[in-house]
């Protein structure tokens, strides 16, 4: 490969390793995301989910493992979204953008503009974020993520709680993004989103992932009609009835409350 | 290449390698000093836009105001008028610190902004030096604006001292006052950095308020009143209550100003502690609080590896 050319690599974790307490949460995980290719982690409530995309974006310190992301001279190299984003009261949602441009060499009013459009919110940029709907906070949010279009974008949840009609506004906008050649590594229990707009589907249940492929190929192997299906059939084993993980040690105290 | 070569291009090597590190630390510092500028301008703007703050600072302005008209010390001197202020400062100053600062940092933990912002590659010294910043510019800008104000009344309101201000010491004077609100900024400082400290250490509005509700408490009353409990059960040797008054924000304020912008009570010199051990004890408290701001702001992540 030349200087000039990109890493292919977006994203690589190797060997992450969390507990909380005495309970394992995530177990030797290794992930690695292309450049281009949205990467959707599915799995149980309390599996492990936004321990590991906190560990990814680097917001909390795995106990074990590295995550390395590529380091091209760019504005930033990952781009955040939480799971519950809320921004500070009182500004708009084009001044909360430009503060957080204010952050990257480069980025200027323009380019907040464009983000403001690209995420689908230009006609309420002047409206207070207080007064956006729960809909329009999370593409804010999407917003300062994609802020100097980072090699990496880490969504938790980006679709939690959202109508069917915004769920697939903001995959669209996803799928775009890596189109444009962001990987995205996306948490999301919207599995007919998933479905339709994730090259890859990584499932985490018991520390690990227990099954990694494309859309397809988990059909195929499970031999059902539908991700809903598959999901069913890889994390809840004959007999079981629930589908809410609790880590692997005994006690489930101390793991994160939002999964 | 010949040895004397191989050295050359060694030393070369070291001079270059010298050099990035040094550019490295320039281009730190100066990213770290314009985050910081940028969280102190939305820490500015946002009191700008929070009615219960600039309610606040107008019961301030007007409190300190009618002090002045209703007290002794508008109509009686500098002097008088600080001794008048000082009680008031040392219970208000705290209070209104509380007010501007405990939900600072606790206020974007809620909203998972701080998590967001280490995204942006911003320092924790740059995020909680502009949350202070910011802070710190609006409260001490209130505090000095309103003494110094009041203070200007002073000429007008007595009758028996001279209009202009005098520079010998012994006299009452406009320049003793001035010391005495340089010090209220330099408590008010003090007393923001330790309620920031909170805010960034607390991970619940509950937590926070109580212990910035603590922390007031112990300002103004509960670590004075253990001092005297003290030093009545005999706990406390006279001799060691100089260094002690240091410890608390709140003596060390009111003994320097006591000792420098009083000086002379009847005649008689006032006996206030060590000027430097207070200085010190109140740089400790500021400088201690803000390393903590910094320390728990967030943790430090080390296994992030570029490519």
């Amino acid at each position: 490969m030349s200087d000039t050319d990109p890493s292919p690599t977006a994203l690589r974790a190797r060997g992450i390793d969390q507990a909380f307490a005495d309970v394992e949460v995530l177990t030797d995980v290794d992930l690695t995301v292309d450049r281009g290719e949205v990467a959707a982690i599915v799995g149980p409530n309390g599996s492990g989910k936004s321990t590991l995309l906190r560990i990814l974006a680097g917001v909390s310190p795995a106990d074990d493992g590295t995550v390395a992301v590529p380091v091209e001279g760019g504005a930033r190299s990952l781009g955040y979204l939480p799971q519950r984003p809320a921004f500070r009261g009182g500004f708009t949602a084009r001044d909360t953008l430009a503060w957080y441009a204010s952050f990257l060499d480069g980025v200027d009013a323009d380019d907040v503009d464009a983000t403001l459009d690209r995420v689908g919110l230009t006609g309420v940029g002047d409206r207070a974020v207080g007064s956006l709907s729960g809909g329009m906070t999370r593409l804010l949010g999407l917003g300062q993520a994609v802020l100097g279009d980072p090699a990496a974008l880490i969504l938790d949840e980006p679709g939690s709680g959202l109508d069917p009609a915004m769920v697939e506004r903001l995959f669209a906008v996803v799928g775009e993004l890596a189109d444009d050649g962001t990987g995205v590594a996306v948490a999301s229990h919207e599995l007919p989103a998933v479905e339709a707009h994730a090259e890859t589907v990584h499932v985490l249940d018991q520390g690990d992932f227990v099954r990694s492929g494309s859309p397809e190929a988990l059909l195929e192997e499970t031999e059902t009609a539908s991700l809903s299906a598959a999901f069913r059939s890889i994390v809840r084993p004959e007999g079981t009835a629930s589908t809410v993980s609790a880590g692997v040690g005994r006690d489930a105290s101390g793991v994160t409350d939002d999964e | 290449m010949n040895e004397g070569d191989d050295g050359a291009a060694t030393a070369r090597e070291e001079g270059g390698v010298t050099e990035t590190v040094v550019t490295r630390i320039f281009l730190s510092v100066d990213q770290t000093g314009s985050d910081l500028l940028v969280v102190a301008t939305r820490e500015l703007r946002t009191i700008a836009r929070t009615p219960a703050l600039l309610a606040l600072s107008a019961a301030f302005v007007v409190s300190v105001a009618g002090v002045a008209w209703a007290g002794t010390g508008g109509g009686g001197g500098f002097v008088p008028l600080t001794l008048d202020l000082l009680t008031f400062v040392e219970v208000l100053v705290p209070l209104l610190a509380v007010a501007f600062g405990y939900r600072s940092i606790l206020g974007d933990r809620e909203t998972g902004e701080l998590d967001v912002l280490r995204t942006f590659d911003v320092s924790r010294t740059a995020y909680v030096g502009g949350v202070y910043l910011g802070r710190a510019l609006a409260l001490v800008s209130l505090i000095l604006g309103t003494l110094l104000a009041v203070g200007l009344l002073v000429p007008f309101l007595t009758a028996d001292i001279p209009t202009f201000l005098a520079i010998n010491a012994a006299a009452d004077s406009g320049v003793r006052y001035v010391r005495f609100v340089a010090l209220a900024a330099g408590f008010t400082l003090t007393v923001l950095a330790a309620t920031v400290a909170i805010s960034a250490a607390a991970r619940t509005a509950r937590t926070a308020f109580a212990l910035a509700a603590a922390l007031a408490a112990a300002l103004v009353l509960g670590i004075d009143t253990a001092l005297v409990a003290g030093l009545a059960g005999g706990v406390i040797p006279e001799s060691g209550l100089p260094t002690l008054l240091a410890l608390s924000p709140n003596s060390a304020f009111r003994s320097l100003v006591l000792s420098t912008a009083v000086g002379v009570l009847g005649g008689a010199e006032v006996a206030a502690g060590n000027p430097l051990a207070n200085a010190i004890g109140l740089g400790l408290w500021w400088l201690g609080s803000l390393g903590i701001a910094v320390w728990q702001v967030w943790p430090a992540v080390d296994n992030r590896d570029g490519e």
